[in-house]
């Protein structure tokens, strides 16, 4: 891996958190909405509303002129200080030094499930083309894409839950995170996150392997008269491989951000896609804010992991 | 034309593929004419509360005058209510039709929002390149690393929940894939004897994007937006679901978010809705599929 | 306010009090003997607390987790009677009604063993509550008016442990805001004073690690939009005779669906909850749990709009009597609250005790529900002709009268109220448009207004010239309001009054509500006649309809000792404890 070339990504990269950042930050305040909303339903005879709606923008640091915030946001993200956090009251640091492991736990469970299951899935199909097991399975790959999360977890909850009673409706934080009883508890809000994903995966590997059985090497392979196992794991497999890297790699922030946010909804579960939930709802910016910013860091982190398996793992492909 | 006939015939022979086309076909006509045979999806009917679907009974608790409390009874589903009623007595089908109708809405209006501004975009960043080709597409790069589902919320939070709104807003975020689609099957054509032909010729820019270059893409843009309308009703449905849906209408995502919290004592407002939106969003799926298959010229890999 | 409606059924309710009833019997000379254990888990819904701040708290939730560490100065039990906590003495008004007398106890102690005084309480009172750089949200209630000027009431110290809050003007129902005074420790807090950044960020206030012997239970952890923990705090100074409180924790958790929080009681996840009316027959099968119901303070109203945006029939009492007279409350009780209800006809619930039957109107039940008569009123107004011996409601151009309904999104009994009160206005031959449109555009498009063309800034009542930025008729919404001092509701009635937004002014009204804060009510026999009138006057105006004073179901794991059941059960929740 070239180094002026890792330079020039990582400075692409930046660019794009900048852009993020900026666009978030004045969308969020371009809105009619003002922290101060919430004490104005509840202000009787004898206040003057926009004196204390002064007041209380000012308590947050809202009352300033947009470009002055803007800066004093961008010098303080430089200084390591995410803001404060006014609908929990406590520095943003701290929220998300609390709430990032529910959040973790959740989906490096999920996509290790997934990976496991998918890549499975996809060699299975791929070897039985077109038999009967290879249509059932591609057919319950489209169901996995499919099917709603939101309501996918919602019907776990119903049956396995509500009806039968084998699971609890909500995730409790007083297990402990290493422990059985937190895996278990943890195993309705993985089916709902990684289902879509091992369907997603599984039709990926498949195809991604079809293409690679009618290569030249692999039919040479074959000529040669390796036994079709081999010829799968060590030809197949290992070529189709990259794709597949690549696209979990650049999945993974969809899933952080789509199915996980989703997922914590459903099963309360106080990750950071539950609390930006409720940090939207409380006009809350630095949380808003700083969540974004950490899907957009995620983001162009697996991009670039994704970029460097594709050179590490296919030695064909070199950056200038 | 005949190109289209081929395709069809191609098409025919994916049987998932016909499924799903006659399920989407059956959705739009349900959605068009199913209000004239139904009652209004708001027809309140508080006699008739959480009626189960026709088939299953259920126990409820119903306010009797006689008693002067509340009493069980155990209800059944009946013909005038199919599906079944929520928890004010609404008819349920009828709000599943209408809950048809937005998200048909939202899929093809939002999708193509979002075609129009993706294929604008990706062709003008491979047609002009240099400069205007970077900054495109850094823009393009910044909207697909913001974190999609918070975007929206952010935006339909903001600014009210109307229909109109979430269309607009899931329209306006999700064009980034079309965008690099057609830039990269723009980037290929570009150079292509025909182009640089009527280039020669003097036709104007725009003349050469759309005569040439974007009729050339049209079929990876008609896969592409198959495949992406379930994505968009699926979005409309996610916000529906956590409260941000338009209160205006029944969308399904509106009536999943009602039914979570009735899921004891009337699992079916939560189920039907649901179901609903799988087929419809694996119908789109299939077809899309199909239609990928049918213009791909290098044959199938199913 | 509408929110608070909601919260007061949603929340089983930590108690805003809490308090020892020293009186009450089955004592036992050895402490904690088989008392003392366990975890009370309180499942709640909504929105988590925002802060345990409690100066810069808007929501209830706040102030019910901080109630847990910090008792105050007294509470009320079920029947409204006050029951000393932090106060040594019952508060002593002056006979002139011009000063209040506070003496608490003397063995209060900060975290860092400080004796708590009355300077912090006046210390409190002067340099937070009324500090310009602090704008303390209820700030206004402290002040009076005087010669025209708004100024804040004078707190002085007297001695170690007394202090006396002078007036310049009479007015007997401050004594309620004196009992909620609550209190910062002068020692630790001075150094934030004067600025607001340091004072919202401060640790020890946002982990109340100064509550000290002040409340039965002592932060622990609080994981955001999850739970808040709370342990037992064994210096607690009510518990030296009887080592209350008794569980080992107290904690509130927070269900995101009702279908979750429902199931968890089920299990036995959780000590007690709310229970939704659909589920009070299921629950109250369980033999290991029981089900409670009681009172709230909680009322649900139909606003009309009497501003200029609104119908112009609405400003005529005969039409608003006309439309309340043909909406049910026993249908609203029965089908939307499954008979968990009372039917409610002014502003003071029959629960309080300054409730009076005399004169009122009981519009909506009975013989006053009643579409005919309901339509004949609206023919008297001149919005009705007689057709073919039936009246037909017409608006003054003879067009059918179309109305526009708001209420928030995202609650069944809203919507339910809705579709109901729809219904009910169609049989009339009104039309009703329903809108559902979620809270803060509520509160900006059709509570805030402002005189058009104006430069004013737009807040609830901008007078009676002003209107909201988009038109509405009718409007629903859950309030709740003040038992013991039903006078602050007047906001809503006063013409001036600050949260006066349907624009309602009556003279008679305003002079009453003005003698409810004067001498003249000092006599409670007097201010019970005023009351009364008022009720009287109110229920007959109709400025607004009051529909229904909804009642909660409580459950709470069957081994649970101790409880009280009533409209503020947990005054002694310290004295629970696991049987």
């Amino acid at each position: 891996m070239d180094r002026s070339y890792l330079a020039k990504r990582l400075l692409h990269a930046l660019i794009i958190a900048w852009g993020v950042m900026t666009a978030s930050f004045f969308l969020m305040r371009i809105g009619p909405h003002s922290p101060a909303d919430k004490y104005l339903a509840t202000l009787g005879a004898g206040h003057n509303v926009s004196q204390v709606t002064a007041a209380i923008e000012s308590r947050y640091g809202v009352d300033r002129p947009l470009y002055e915030q803007y800066f004093n946001y961008i010098n303080s993200l430089l200084h390591g200080d995410w803001g404060w956090s006014f609908s929990t009251s406590m520095p943003v640091s701290d929220l998300i030094k609390i709430h990032w492991a529910y959040s973790f736990q959740l989906i490096f469970l999920s996509s290790i499930l997934a990976i496991i299951l998918g890549i499975s899935l996809g060699i299975f199909t791929a070897a039985r083309k077109n038999t009967k097991a290879d249509h059932i399975a591609t057919f319950f790959s489209f169901a996995g894409i499919s099917i709603p999360n939101f309501w996918l977890g919602m019907m776990l909850i119903l049956i396995f839950s509500v009806k039968l009673g084998w699971f609890k409706t909500y995730y409790d934080t007083g297990l402990p995170m290493f422990s059985l009883s937190n895996l278990y508890a943890l195993i309705l809000p993985v089916i709902t996150l990684a289902t879509g994903m091992v369907a997603g995966y599984g039709r990926f590997v498949r195809s991604s392997m079809l293409e690679n059985m009618n290569k030249d090497f692999v039919r040479t392979a074959r000529a040669k008269g390796l036994p079709e196992s081999v010829v799968l794991r060590k030809h197949v497999f290992r070529n189709a491989l990259l794709p597949v890297v690549t696209i979990i790699m650049l999945d993974m922030s969809g899933i952080i951000f789509g199915g996980a946010y989703i997922t914590e909804f459903i099963f309360g579960i106080p990750g950071l896609g539950w609390m930006s939930l409720k940090a939207v709802f409380s006009d809350d910016y630095s949380v808003v804010m700083a969540v974004t910013l950490i899907g957009a860091f995620v983001t162009l982190f697996f991009n670039l992991v994704a970029d460097i398996a594709y050179t590490y793992l296919d030695p064909r492909i070199r950056y200038e | 034309m005949k190109l289209a006939a081929y395709y069809l015939e191609r098409l025919k022979g994916n049987k998932t593929a016909i499924i799903g086309l006659a399920f989407i076909i059956f959705l739009v006509l349900t959605a068009l004419i199913g209000p004239f045979f139904t009652v209004s999806p708001t027809q309140v009917n508080f006699s008739e509360k959480n009626l189960p679907p026709i088939g299953f009974s259920s126990e409820q608790s119903e306010y009797s005058a006689k008693v002067g409390g509340l009493v069980m009874t155990n209800m059944h589903g009946t013909w005038k209510h199919p599906l079944g009623t929520d928890g004010m007595g609404r008819d349920l089908l009828s709000q599943l039709i209408s809950g048809a109708r937005v998200s048909l809405l939202v899929g093809l209006l939002a999708t193509g929002l979002a075609i129009v501004i993706g294929a604008i975009i990706g062709v003008s960043s491979a047609y002009f390149g240099g400069i205007a080709d970077s900054i495109l597409m850094r823009f393009t790069d910044i909207m697909i690393t913001f974190p999609f589902l918070l975007l929206l919320i952010l935006i339909v939070y903001m600014f009210g929940s109307s229909l109109a709104l979430i269309i607009l807003s899931i329209g306006l975020t999700g064009w980034t894939g079309t965008a690099r689609l057609v830039r990269s099957e723009t980037l290929s054509l570009r150079t292509r004897d025909f182009v640089i032909a009527s280039k020669a010729l003097g036709a104007s820019d725009l003349r050469i994007i759309f005569y040439h270059l974007l009729p050339n893409t049209i079929s990876s843009i008609i896969v592409l937006a198959t495949l992406s309308i379930p994505g968009a009703i699926l979005a409309e449905a996610a916000l529906s679901f956590i409260g941000l849906g338009d209160p205006q209408v029944a969308s399904w995502g509106n009536i999943l978010n009602a039914g979570q919290n009735d899921l004891q004592a009337a699992w079916w407002i939560a189920v039907e809705p649901g179901i609903m939106l799988f087929f419809t969003v694996i119908s789109f799926n299939f077809l899309g599929e199909g239609l990928r298959d049918a213009f791909d010229p290098k044959g199938d890999y199913n | 306010m509408s929110m608070c409606g909601k919260a007061a059924i949603l929340s089983a309710g930590i108690g805003l009090s809490g308090c020892l009833e020293r009186d009450s019997g089955n004592k036992t000379k050895d402490l904690t003997a088989g008392k003392l254990g366990g975890t009370f888990i309180e499942g709640a819904s909504g929105a988590d607390a925002e802060t345990l701040n409690w100066i810069l708290a808007a929501d209830a939730t706040s102030l019910g987790y901080i109630s847990l560490a910090f008792d105050g100065l007294i509470a009320y039990d079920n029947k409204f009677n006050i029951v000393n906590r932090w106060l040594k003495n019952d508060i002593k008004t002056s006979d002139d009604g011009l000063s209040y007398t506070v003496t608490i106890r003397d063995d209060l102690e900060w975290s860092d063993g400080k004796p708590v005084t009355s300077d912090d309480f006046v210390y409190t009172m002067k340099n937070l509550m009324f500090a310009d750089w602090m704008a303390y949200t209820y700030a206004g209630d402290w002040t009076e008016e005087v010669d025209g000027k708004s100024v804040f009431v004078e707190p002085v110290v007297e001695n170690e442990t007394t202090f006396t809050i002078k007036r310049k003007t009479v007015d007997p129902e401050f004594l309620y805001t004196v009992t909620d005074l609550m209190i910062y420790p002068k020692h630790i807090v001075s150094k934030y004073e004067g600025d607001v950044k340091a004072f919202t960020q401060a640790p020890e206030l946002n982990n109340l690690s100064y509550t000290g012997n002040l409340g039965p239970y002592r932060y622990k952890e609080w994981i955001r939009n999850d739970k808040i923990v709370m342990e037992r705090n064994p210096d607690y100074y009510l518990g030296k005779e009887n080592g209350e409180p008794y569980f080992e924790n107290y904690e509130v958790k927070i269900f995101g669906t009702s279908t979750a929080r429902h199931a968890a009681m089920e299990a036995g996840d959780i000590t007690n909850t709310g229970i939704d009316p659909e589920q009070v027959m299921k629950f109250k099968a369980i033999p290991s749990i029981k089900v409670f119901t009681v009172p709230t303070t909680g009322y649900r109203v139909l606003q009309y709009n009497m501003r200029d945006n609104g119908w112009e029939g609405l400003k005529d009492r005969k039409v608003r009597q006309a439309i309340s007279m043909s909406i049910s409350k026993e249908k609203i009780i029965q089908d939307i609250l499954l008979g968990f209800g009372e039917p409610a006809f002014s502003f003071i619930p029959n629960v309080s005790p300054w409730y009076s039957e005399e004169g009122l109107s009981k519009i909506g039940v009975g013989a006053l529900y009643d579409k005919t008569r309901a339509k004949e009123l609206m023919k008297e107004a001149g919005y009705g002709i007689e057709k073919n011996g039936a009246i037909q409601v017409i608006d003054k151009k003879g067009d059918k009268i179309k109305l526009k309904f708001f209420t928030i999104t995202g609650s069944k009994v809203h919507e339910s109220m809705a579709y109901l009160i729809q219904k009910e206005l169609g049989d009339i031959g009104i039309e009703v448009d329903i809108k559902f449109v979620p809270w803060e555009t509520m509160l900006r498009k059709y509570y805030m207004n402002k005189v058009p063309g104006s430069d004013q800034p737009a807040r609830n009542n901008n007078g009676p010239r002003a209107v909201s930025e988009e038109p509405w008729d009718l409007m629903y919404a859950g309030q709740s309001t003040d038992v013991l001092q039903p006078s602050g509701t007047e906001i809503f009635f006063v013409t001036d009054g600050g949260l006066n937004t349907s624009g309602y002014s009556n003279p008679e009204v305003d002079a009453l509500f003005k003698k409810v804060h004067s001498k003249e009510a000092l006599d409670v026999t007097a201010r019970k006649k005023i009351y009364a009138q008022l009720s009287k006057i109110i229920s007959e105006d109709q400025p607004l309809d009051f529909l229904a004073y909804p009642t909660a179901n409580i459950a709470f794991k069957s081994n649970i000792r101790g409880i009280d059941p009533g409209i503020s059960m947990n005054y002694n929740y310290q004295e629970w404890y696991f049987g």
